[in-house]
C-alpha cells in the first residue's frame, strides 16, 4: 500500500507543471539545496571549534546546549511560515477500500522527511562526529553523544508535528503563541531565565543518556495527537480540506485619500492580509530588516563600504524585492477580469508603485535603531532607501512585467521546491538592482570620501523619482505588448 | 453595436474559429449555441480582447477592440470564475467593480437591491470570501457584478450552468428584462437550448468554429435547434 502511495506522490511531483519548467530552474534549485546543505555541513563541522574559541574555558557542548533552545525556536517560527502542510489528494482515496489510518500514517510519515527535518541532520550529525573524534581537553562518550543526537532529532520531529497542529487548529495556535509569549516576557523582564532552564534540560539530556526517552515520547505523543486530530476529521469537510475562514473586514477608508488609486490599494491590502502566500512575503520582508546586523556587527566589513552599501540597500528593500518582482502575478488568479474591466494599466501600475514606496518608507522608519551603529551607517540606509524608491521600484516593476508565472495566492510556497513566480529573466533584472547602488556609492568613495558616496547614492534616487512618468510609461508599454501572452500564461492550470 | 469582420483564430494548424461577417445590432439579445469545442468561449474571448485574433478584427461600437481600450467602459462580462477575486467578500467585490466603473457605494447598493430574489439570501452578508462560496453562488455574484455601471454590452458565457432551477428561472427573467432595454446588447452562450431560445431574439449556432445557423427566434426555433443537434 505504501508503495502505491509513494508512486502516486512520485507522479504528482514529477508531472506537476512546476517541475516541467526550464532546466535552468532545476539546476538553480539543486544548487540552492546544495548550498544550504553545505552551509549546515560546514557549520556542523566547525561548530565545536567556533564555540570553543568564542566561549573559552567552558565545555563547548554545554554552551551549545545553553543556546539550543533558540535554534529550536527559530526552527518553529521558520516552519510556521515556510513549511507546507501535508496535503494529499484524498478525495479519490476516500471511496476505495483503503484503511483510513493507513492514509493518515502515510500523510504524517511524509512530513517527517521534509526539508526542515533533514537540514538539522546535516548540522548535528557532523557536529557529533567531530565531538567524538576531536582531541581537545573535553572528551565525550559515544553513548551520551548518540543519545543527545537522537534527542535533537526527536525534538525536531516533535516540532514538525506541533507545527502541523498549530497550522490546523486555532486552539493549539493560540496556546503555543501564548506559551511562547509568556516565556519571552519572563526572559525579557528578567523575572525568570527560561533560556537557562532549557539549557539545564538540554545538558541533562546529554549527561543522562537514558533521558532520551522523554523527547522520543514527546514526538510520539505529538504524532498521536496529529493522528487523532486527522482521524476524527477525515471527511471532505474536515481537516484535510481547505478551511473556510470567517471574514474579518477592516475599515480601509483611510486609503481613500489616494483618490483613484485607492481602489487598487485597498484591494492590495486585502490581498496581502487574506492570503497565505503574500503573508509569507511580508514575513520574509521583515527578515530583510535584520540583514544589516550581519554586516554592521563585524569589524571586517567596517572598511568595506561596498559591502555596507549592499547591506544598507537590503534593509529597506525586503518588500520591494519580494513583492515587486511578482507584480502582475499577484493578480494572476483573476487577471482576465482585470484585463476586460475598465482599468487603465497606468493606474494599476501606479498603485503597485505606491504600495512599494510605502513599504520602503515603513522599513526605513523601522530601521532607525541602526543609528546605534553610527550616523554614517544610517546615512547609507537613508541613501539606500532613496535609491530603492527612485530607481529600484521601477526596475523591479519592469522585471515583474516580464514575469508570467501564475501564483496560487492562498497556498504557501514550498520551501526550495518552489518555482512559482520565479524565472531566469528576473535574475538578470536583479543584477542592476544590486550592483548599480554599490557602484554609485563605491566609485565616489574611492574618488572622494564616504559622504560624497552617500550623497551620490541618495541623489540618484531623487533623480529617478523625477523621471517617474517616463519610467511608468515604458513599463506600461511592456505590459501592453505582453498582454495576450500574460493572459494565456496565467490561465494555465497549475 | 458589435461587428465581426473575417475573424479567425488558429492554434498551430488547428483553426478553432472562423467567422466571415457577423453584425449584432444595438439592443439585440444574442444567443450563441454549439457543442464543446465549437468556439463559443473563443469568440467571447476575442470580443473581450483576451486573445489575439489570427486574422480579422472585431468592432465594438465602432472601436476595434484589439487596438483601443475605449470599449471597456461600456462593456462588461462574466466568462468564468477567474473573473472573481477570491479573497474578497461579495460586497467588497461589487464595490470594487463599482469603483472601477465609476459607481459609488449607494449606486451599487441600489442595483444590488434589485437582485435580492436572485441572490436568495446566499450572497450578501455571508461573512465568507468568494472563494469559499459554492460554484453556483460564485456564478450568481459574477453575473450580477457584470450588471454594475450601466453597461451597454453584456457578455455572459454559460450563465445557466451550475445554477439551481429556481435561479435559472430568475436569471431568464433578468436577461429578458435586460433585452427589453433597447440600449443594452446582451450576448449569452449556453448548452441549454430551451433557456437560450427563451431569452434571445436571435440565435447563432457554431460548429467547429464556423457559423452554421443564424436564426431569428420564433416558435419553431427550439425544434429546429433540437433537430440540428440530434444530428
Amino acid at each position: 500500500m505504501v508503495k502505491k502511495f509513494l508512486s502516486l506522490q512520485w507522479k504528482e511531483f514529477f508531472r506537476s507543471s512546476a517541475f516541467q519548467k526550464g532546466i535552468a530552474i532545476k539546476i538553480l534549485l539543486v544548487l540552492a539545496a546544495l548550498y544550504f546543505g553545505g552551509c549546515a555541513l560546514v557549520l556542523g563541522v566547525g561548530l565545536f571549534f567556533i564555540v570553543k574559541k568564542m566561549v573559552p574555558g567552558i565545555d563547548p557542548m554545554q554552551t551549545v546546549n545553553n543556546f539550543l533552545i533558540f535554534w529550536f525556536l527559530m526552527d518553529l517560527i521558520i516552519r510556521y511560515f515556510m513549511q507546507q502542510m501535508p496535503v494529499m489528494n484524498i478525495k479519490p482515496l476516500m471511496i476505495i477500500p483503503v484503511k483510513k489510518k493507513n492514509i493518515i500514517h502515510f500523510l504524517l510519515g511524509k512530513t517527517t522527511v521534509s526539508f526542515f527535518n533533514i537540514l538539522p541532520l546535516f548540522m548535528f550529525i557532523p557536529f557529533s562526529i567531530v565531538l567524538l573524534f576531536q582531541n581537545s581537553d573535553f572528551q565525550y562518550s559515544g553513548l551520551n553523544v548518540f543519545a543527545w543526537v537522537v534527542s535533537v532529532v526527536a525534538i525536531t520531529q516533535a516540532l514538525n508535528f506541533l507545527n502541523i497542529l498549530v497550522n490546523k487548529s486555532n486552539t493549539v495556535f493560540y496556546i503555543t503563541l501564548g506559551l511562547l509569549a509568556a516565556c519571552g516576557a519572563l526572559e525579557y523582564f528578567e523575572i525568570y531565565k527560561v533560556s537557562e532552564f532549557f539549557g539545564v534540560i538540554f545538558n541533562a539530556l546529554y549527561n543522562q543518556p537514558y533521558l532520551v526517552v522523554i523527547p522520543v515520547a514527546l514526538a510520539c505523543f505529538l504524532y498521536y495527537l496529529n493522528f487523532d486530530y486527522l482521524n476524527k476529521r477525515f471527511y471532505l469537510d474536515g481537516a484535510i480540506s481547505k478551511e473556510i475562514k470567517e471574514v474579518k473586514t477592516s475599515d480601509l477608508s483611510w486609503l481613500d485619500r489616494f483618490g483613484k488609486l485607492a481602489t487598487f490599494l485597498k484591494n492590495d491590502v486585502r490581498m496581502i492580509s487574506r492570503n497565505k502566500r503574500p503573508r509569507q512575503v511580508i514575513f520574509m520582508s521583515g527578515m530583510f530588516l535584520f540583514y544589516g546586523l550581519i554586516f554592521f556587527t563585524q569589524d571586517i566589513y567596517r572598511d568595506m563600504p561596498a559591502m555596507l552599501a549592499f547591506a544598507s540597500l537590503f534593509i529597506t528593500a525586503g518588500f520591494l524585492f519580494s513583492f515587486g518582482q511578482m507584480v502582475p502575478s499577484w493578480d494572476s488568479e483573476y487577471y482576465k477580469m482585470m484585463m476586460s474591466q475598465n482599468i487603465p494599466y497606468r493606474q494599476y501600475l501606479e498603485s503597485k508603485w505606491y504600495l512599494m514606496v510605502l513599504a520602503v518608507l515603513i522599513s526605513f522608519i523601522l530601521s532607525t535603531p541602526y543609528i546605534y551603529f553610527g550616523w554614517d551607517i544610517f546615512g547609507m540606509i537613508a541613501a539606500g532607501a532613496s535609491f530603492n524608491i527612485g530607481i529600484n521600484s521601477f526596475v523591479t516593476l519592469f522585471g515583474g512585467a516580464l514575469n508570467r508565472v501564475p501564483i496560487e495566492l492562498n497556498a504557501k510556497a514550498k520551501a526550495f521546491s518552489n518555482t512559482q513566480g520565479f524565472n531566469p529573466t528576473q535574475l538578470l533584472v536583479a543584477l542592476p538592482k544590486l550592483l548599480l547602488p554599490v557602484l554609485l556609492l563605491y566609485v565616489p568613495y574611492l574618488l572622494f570620501d564616504l559622504t560624497t558616496g552617500i550623497i551620490c547614492l541618495g541623489a540618484s534616487g531623487i533623480i529617478g523619482l523625477l523621471f517617474k512618468n517616463f519610467f511608468l510609461n515604458k513599463i506600461e508599454k511592456v505590459y501592453q505588448k505582453g498582454k495576450y501572452k500574460t493572459i494565456s500564461a496565467f490561465g494555465e492550470k497549475k | 453595436m458589435i461587428a465581426i469582420y473575417d475573424i479567425s483564430k488558429t492554434y498551430g494548424s488547428n483553426t478553432v474559429l472562423k467567422i466571415g461577417k457577423l453584425d449584432i445590432p444595438k439592443g439585440q439579445s444574442f444567443g450563441l449555441v454549439g457543442n464543446n469545442g465549437a468556439g463559443k468561449t473563443t469568440l467571447f474571448s476575442l470580443l473581450l480582447d483576451l486573445i489575439q485574433p489570427s486574422s480579422g478584427y472585431i468592432k465594438n461600437n465602432g472601436i476595434k477592440v484589439h487596438e483601443s481600450e475605449e470599449w471597456k467602459p461600456f462593456t462588461s462580462s462574466f466568462i468564468d470564475e477567474s473573473f472573481l477575486i477570491g479573497y474578497l467578500t461579495a460586497e467588497e467585490y461589487f464595490y470594487f467593480i463599482g469603483e472601477l466603473r465609476g459607481q459609488n457605494k449607494s449606486d451599487v447598493d441600489q442595483l444590488l437591491s434589485q437582485f435580492e430574489d436572485f441572490f436568495h439570501g446566499e450572497i450578501l452578508n455571508q461573512k465568507k470570501y468568494l472563494r469559499d462560496l459554492s460554484k453556483g453562488n460564485q456564478k450568481k455574484a459574477g453575473i450580477v457584478a457584470s450588471f454594475i455601471g450601466n453597461p451597454e454590452v453584456i457578455i455572459l458565457d454559460e450563465p445557466f450552468a451550475n445554477l439551481d432551477p429556481t435561479t435559472q428561472i430568475r436569471l431568464k427573467g433578468i436577461i429578458k428584462k435586460l433585452a427589453e432595454d433597447q440600449n443594452v446588447t446582451v450576448l449569452v452562450s449556453s448548452h441549454d437550448l430551451m433557456h437560450v431560445t427563451e431569452v434571445s431574439d436571435r440565435i447563432v449556432v457554431l460548429n467547429k468554429g464556423e457559423v452554421v445557423k443564424d436564426i431569428e427566434t420564433s416558435e419553431e426555433t427550439l425544434k429546429e435547434l433540437e433537430m440540428f443537434f440530434a444530428g
